[in-house]
């Protein structure tokens, strides 16, 4: 496609004469049209996709203006300067990663170039200026130029705008093709799949993150005074030094505005050094797949296996708790399942008692992450489902394999929801409700693996491998999302009778036995889960293998 | 190497027994399975003779992988009753289990452990005893030319390797009958030749190999007995030379009896290759 609309390359020397490298000017011009075209292709699409391409620029040039105009309207503001530091600060946290969210443009990627004769310093700028081309470059522009007018009130300040906004675009632009570069083997391995696979994780993460943020902000009224200290501290990190420079420039405090600006082109120096060398290797060093891997990169890895292989159990139990954990660790699904529930277990019990002052019960939240867990096992081992299959010839197995898995979970969750309870009644000053708070999690947690375990066996669904957000297969999710709730509202009522006791003991010293007692009710739970789940699975494998193999 | 550690079964006698001697290795009756409206095996009766290389061969579609896949319990008929040396395989998984080793097709495996761990995971989940699963992972690591990456997560091996550790999994616990589907699809000379060595080594010791292909090349060279599958029923099986009977090639005998009328409609196509 726009390889054929690539304009005809500059000439070159006859072959019996030395090679000349085309020029800079030459190179760039190439890569700036180049990008105009693959623009224009966007365009070109199916109706609905070059509808989604036009309406996604126009929306960009729009919010940017609003933007602009927003930023405008906050001259005078105590707060203005502030927010404008905060907002480049976050632009450039934006240039940083949203490449790997949504892709790199064409023009990037080395693999494509290799094989063209072109030299590092070259490629280098023509990759920068056909990277200051689209609807992102426009956007960021708008904004930086509203970020940096906040706090021009003289000819000085405007003067330092001027040089300033140019240097943190280009400085945005060269930080997203330099990770870009700097990534471009690991954006096509699988190692790369996998990690955009977590990168799940991060948006997920970043939400509470930004929850917390918003709630703090709403306290004070809807005052932009807590972007101060913030901007106190990224005013001396560039790119938003530069910004900061505009406002040094505006105090007529000049030598700060020549430092201020320093430190950021001195970023951008180093940058495009870095970005230079990483291009280089990349263009020159041969790829992975051509290199013999090492024969062995062993024994070592079989010793560590021993150590702390070692302290579990043996026989089934202590194999398939190994391969639980190694999944964990290796598979993206499988960590973002695991680190999703383990630290949302720790930050939803810690934002509700933050904000609202909460209480050791926030610390349920912990038991109902843990227990989310413990839902579809087997859709986790996708088609390879088979070779547990083949494995489990009675009841009995699948009765060893569901404990082993459950166990996984106790082991790594319960010394973390026993911490979480502690710490919340440490955080809202109330020890009296630690022996109830304890438990009715275990309880809780007892419960709803329980139930967990039960659904493994009865409601089996398939996880497709690919993609960060999709967790169910088409077609399944009414399964998922009615074995979740639902055995969210059936845990309820199972932790009842704990819940019950909890009530009358309400007071007084013999609370204590609230944790023996919720540590007992949720055993049994589990072991009696354990026993009907086993029964099912023992008897459903073939359809429990199709359920899961459908991802 | 049939005698079965796990369950002390003595050695099946060797190949060289009269074939009326053994109990076939695999009994089907009325094997029926239906998806939707669409019947992917109807009705099959079969005997596959013990101590054999066995070739179940048929076109795309025409059922071996559900005929397969429900003779060693990944799928449930419909209706009939499959019997792996003796014993019901759906009555009875405990004893067939342990006999029987497979490689589905189209299936993974647990692809974010290396092919040690792999081999590892399966031997302790079988109950092998520790001392003798290290010495048979080294022994068909090395066989299989795995030995140099097998501390790479299988996510990462070639479709060969994948077979290659598929078949080393389905070895581990020296079974009786060995089940492998399309065992050389998209796998390279190198990888089909050691593959093909380990199964011809494991059927001279008189166990029963039973595998499905539509090469039938591949199939006439290793297999002494074949089954040919079309449209979920058994055209036809015994001896190979006996299903080639006249025909000059398994190939060609194939070919007539799954009704293949090579090109009868080439007529409509006259005009390729005339006047321009």
């Amino acid at each position: 496609m726009s390889t054929a609309e690539l304009p005809p390359a500059p000439a070159v020397a006859p072959p019996d004469e030395r090679i000349t490298d085309p020029s800079v000017a030459a190179t760039t011009a190439v890569f700036v049209r180049l990008k105009l075209s693959l623009l224009r292709n966007g365009m070109r699409q199916s109706n609905g996709k070059s509808a989604a391409f036009v309406g996604s620029a126009v929306l960009a040039a729009l919010v940017g203006a609003l933007g602009l105009l927003g930023l405008v309207a906050l001259r005078g503001n105590e707060y203005g300067p502030d927010t404008g530091v905060v907002l480049v600060a976050v632009i450039a946290l934006g240039w940083a990663f949203l490449p790997l969210f949504v892709g790199v443009d064409e023009t990037l990627d080395p693999g494509r170039l290799a094989m063209l004769p072109l030299r590092p310093a070259p490629l280098l700028v023509a990759q920068l200026a056909s990277g200051l081309v689209g609807s992102g470059p426009l956007f960021t522009l708008l904004l930086l130029t509203g970020a940096a007018l906040v706090a021009v009130h003289g000819v000085a300040a405007a003067l330092t705008a001027v040089v300033a906004v140019p240097l943190v675009l280009v400085f945005c632009v060269a930080l997203t093709r330099a990770l870009a570069t700097a990534n471009a083997r690991l954006l096509t391995s699988r190692r790369g799949r996998d990690l955009a696979v977590l990168s799940g994780l991060l948006v997920a993460f970043g939400l509470q993150g930004l929850n917390l943020a918003l709630s703090r902000m709403a306290n004070e009224d809807g005052s932009l005074a807590p972007t101060r200290p913030l901007a106190d501290v990224l005013g001396w990190l560039p790119p938003a030094s530069a910004v900061r420079a505009v406002r040094l420039a505006d105090e007529g405090s000049a030598v700060g505005a020549v430092l201020a600006l320093a430190a950021t082109a001195g970023c951008l120096a180093l940058l495009l050094l870095w970005w230079r060398r990483t291009l280089t290797a990349l263009l020159t060093a041969p790829d992975a797949s051509s290199l013999q891997p090492p024969p062995d990169a062993g024994p070592a890895h079989d010793r560590r296996e021993n150590g702390l292989a070692g302290l579990l159990p043996t026989g089934r139990t202590g194999t398939v708790m190994l391969r639980v954990l190694r999944y964990a660790w290796r598979d993206p699904k499988a960590k973002m399942g695991w680190a999703t529930s383990l630290g949302m277990a720790v930050l939803l019990p810690l934002v509700l008692t933050v904000r609202d002052g909460g209480s050791v019960y926030t610390a349920c939240w912990a038991a109902g992450m843990l227990g989310l867990l413990m839902y579809n096992q087997f859709g986790s081992d996708y088609s390879g489902f088979w070779l547990v299959a083949q494995t489990i010839a009675a009841p009995r197995d699948a009765f060893v394999e569901l404990r082993a898995r459950m166990l996984v979970i106790c082991l790594l969750g319960l010394p973390l929801m026993v911490a979480v309870v502690l710490g919340t009644a440490a955080l809202s000053n109330d020890w009296e409700s630690l022996p109830t708070g304890l438990g009715l999690t275990l309880t809780l947690l007892g419960a709803l693996l329980a139930v967990g375990a039960v659904t493994s066996a009865w409601l089996p669904y398939s996880i497709p491998q690919e993609g960060a957000m999709k967790n169910v297969a088409p077609g399944q999710s009414g399964l998922a999302w009615g074995s979740i709730l639902g055995g969210t509202l059936v845990g309820a009522v199972l932790s009842a009778p704990v819940g019950l006791l909890a009530l009358l003991l309400h007071g007084g010293p013999t609370n204590w036995a609230l944790v023996p007692a919720g540590l007992a009710w949720g055993t049994a739970l589990c072991w009696g889960a354990l026993w009907l789940a086993a029964r099912r699975t023992a008897a459903a494998l073939p359809e429990i293998l199709a359920a899961v193999s459908k991802g | 190497m049939t005698e079965n550690t796990e369950t002390g079964i003595p050695p099946i006698p060797g190949a060289s027994t009269p074939e009326g001697e053994r109990p076939p290795a695999v009994r089907v009756r009325g094997l029926w399975k239906t998806f939707g409206e669409h019947a992917a095996v109807s009705g099959i009766d079969l005997d596959l003779p013990a101590g054999r290389f066995v070739g179940l061969v048929g076109p795309n579609g025409a059922g071996k992988t559900t005929t397969l896949s429900m003779v060693t319990g990944l799928l449930r008929p419909d209706s009939g009753t499959v019997e792996v040396v003796g014993r019901d395989v759906w009555r009875d998984p405990v004893d067939v289990k342990a006999r029987i080793g497979v490689l589905p097709e189209g299936l993974r495996l647990f692809e974010r452990l290396s092919g040690r761990e792999l081999l590892t995971y399966m031997g302790r989940m079988r109950a092998l005893d520790p001392v003798e699963l290290e010495s048979r992972t080294e022994q068909l690591l090395d066989v299989l030319d795995l030995s140099g990456a097998q501390h790479k997560l299988v996510v990462d091996y070639s479709t060969g390797m994948r077979k290659k550790i598929g078949l080393a999994a389905a070895l581990l616990h020296n079974p009786e009958v060995l089940f492998l589907d399309e065992p050389f699809e998209g796998v390279d000379p190198v990888s089909a030749q050691a593959i093909r060595g380990v199964l011809e080594r494991y059927t001279d010791s008189g166990a029963t190999v039973v595998f499905s292909s539509h090469v039938m090349e591949l199939v006439e060279s290793l297999c002494d007995w074949v089954a040919v599958l079309a449209a979920g029923r058994i055209r036809a099986h015994g001896p190979t030379a006996e299903v080639r009977g006249e025909a000059g090639s398994l190939h060609h005998a194939f070919l007539e009896l799954v009704g293949a009328r090579g090109n009868p409609d080439g007529a409509r196509l006259d005009w390729l290759g005339g006047a321009r």
